[in-house]
């Protein structure tokens, strides 16, 4: 309560005043406008939620696949570092859904790293880490610390209006999932469901695309935008085609929209599955400190 | 004093500086209710941001195919109004059928509106199953309530805090 009055009695003004109608002298409190960047926002799902879905169809994780936690201390400059905070924080999270406890713990600690030199280290307590560590066999415990580690990253980048450092974040990170989804086909074996599930990730780089659109111009995000664009002029080629959804819904509620089907042909999954690697590859590149 | 009341001075307060640090960032995570359907897990997009009266506000996000969700708003009534509008937008990038100077064809974003609440009494809150992945927008616009037709100070109380609660579950099975 004494709280309350604190605040109240900071706004000043005189509370007497008599009070008038909007339609004579509209002044807004809260600055002139409302920020612009509050009437056009955007969100990317976290990584746990593409994993969700492919870990049924995919098999047992391999942490070979995950970007060898050695190189933390390679990436120095800003830019990269931001980036291999994505992949880094997505490795964390597949280790977590596909129960790799031993690497749940180390990539932890790596993408806590990381996350000292970009300010986000808040993010990544010390108190979690001994939470990590007791639950390291219980994996859903694992799936909750390390999404919650995740998404308070994300919400500090965001509200501390770091646009071009999330927008890499999220590069990074988009890039690496699609790596594990990509490698779990190959260890696994193709399946129509998975294989889908690649496809409409064309959905999900458009948004990131748009989501990075305001920073496309910062010297650090400049170059991972044009190839990002790049790889969507790969998805752009493949065949969509939107059907009214026929099929009886099981769960009772209504069906949003339509059914989309994606014909990705052989040629352009070996495509797309190139220049992620290839991108992936610059990505994860250490620095030499010299030149960085 | 409610924690709603509490944010409500605070958006007051401010300076306008301050604004973009968003004094509304957790609203939803404190004011939005959640599904009585315990099936329902929260959903990292989930946003909350100061919306300004008659002004529309998007948020842009993916929902994966396989998944039912639901969606809900919670806001500051006494400045923004009793019920918002809301509309679920999905858009598409699809070709123009030209191409530009590179010789490669050229794309613009269509909109198709797929859920509108005031052909639905005003719901503030909506599930629905996703037989498809998608980008969808939730547009919000407020139509203002009583406190936003107050000026003091030649000030209007136009702006609150609108919290998005976004919560997903796999498309259950159901049937024989």
């Amino acid at each position: 309560m004494a709280g309350s009055l604190l605040l109240l009695a900071s706004c000043g003004g005189n509370s007497d005043a008599p009070t008038t109608t909007a339609d004579e002298r509209p002044e807004l409190v809260i600055g002139d406008e409302v920020p612009t960047s509050a009437s056009s926002l955007y969100q990317m799902p976290t990584p746990n939620e593409l994993f969700v879905l492919v870990r049924d169809m995919a098999g047992e994780g391999h942490r070979k696949l995950l970007n060898p936690a050695s190189n933390v201390d390679k990436y120095a400059t800003l830019a990269s570092r931001a980036l291999n905070f994505g992949v880094y924080s997505t490795d964390l999270v597949y280790a977590s859904y596909f129960k790799l406890n031993v690497e749940v713990a180390r990539y932890y600690l790596t993408t806590k790293k990381l996350a000292e030199g970009l300010g986000l280290s808040s993010a990544f307590s010390d108190a979690d880490f001994v939470r990590l560590e007791s639950n390291l066999t219980r994996g859903d415990s694992l799936e909750v610390i390390s999404n919650a580690a995740y998404l308070r990253a994300y919400e500090k980048l965001q509200s501390e209006d770091m646009g071009p450092t999330l927008s890499l974040v999220l590069a990074g990170g988009w890039v690496e999932s699609m790596h594990l989804v990509v490698r779990q086909i190959e260890a696994f074996g193709e399946s129509p469901a998975l294989m889908a599930r690649v496809a409409e990730q064309k959905v999900i780089l458009e948004h990131l695309v748009a989501l990075m659109e305001p920073h496309a111009s910062a010297p650090e995000v400049a170059g991972v935008h044009k190839d990002l664009l790049a790889i969507r002029d790969i998805y752009d080629q493949v065949n969509m085609k939107r059907v009214p959804h026929r099929a009886t819904n099981t769960s009772g509620r209504m069906v949003l929209g339509d059914d989309v089907e994606i014909d990705l042909t052989a040629d352009k999954y070996a495509e797309l599955v190139k220049a992620v690697d290839q991108l992936r590859a610059r990505i994860t590149q250490p620095e030499d400190r010299n030149n960085a | 004093m409610l924690r709603k009341d509490l944010i409500a001075i605070a958006l007051l307060c401010i300076p306008s500086v301050l604004v973009a640090q968003n004094p509304c960032a957790e609203y939803h995570k404190f004011n939005c209710n959640r599904s009585a359907d315990k099936r329902f897990s929260p959903n990292g997009q989930s946003k909350s941001a100061a919306v300004q009266v008659g002004q529309e506000t998007e948020l842009n996000i993916i929902i994966y195919r396989g998944q039912d969700y639901r969606i809900s708003l919670c806001h500051d009534d006494k400045v923004l109004g009793a019920d918002l509008a809301m509309r679920l937008v999905e858009k598409v990038r699809v070709p123009t059928g030209g191409t530009g100077a590179d010789g490669r064809a050229t794309y613009e974003e269509s909109e198709k509106v797929l859920w509108d609440n005031t052909e639905h009494e005003m719901a503030q809150e909506v599930e629905f199953t996703s037989s498809s992945t998608k980008r969808i927008a939730v547009e919000i616009v407020a139509p203002g309530g009583a406190e936003s037709l107050k000026v003091r100070d030649g000030k209007s109380f136009d702006i609150g805090c609108v919290g998005i609660l976004i919560e997903h579950m796999p498309t259950p099975q159901m049937g024989f």
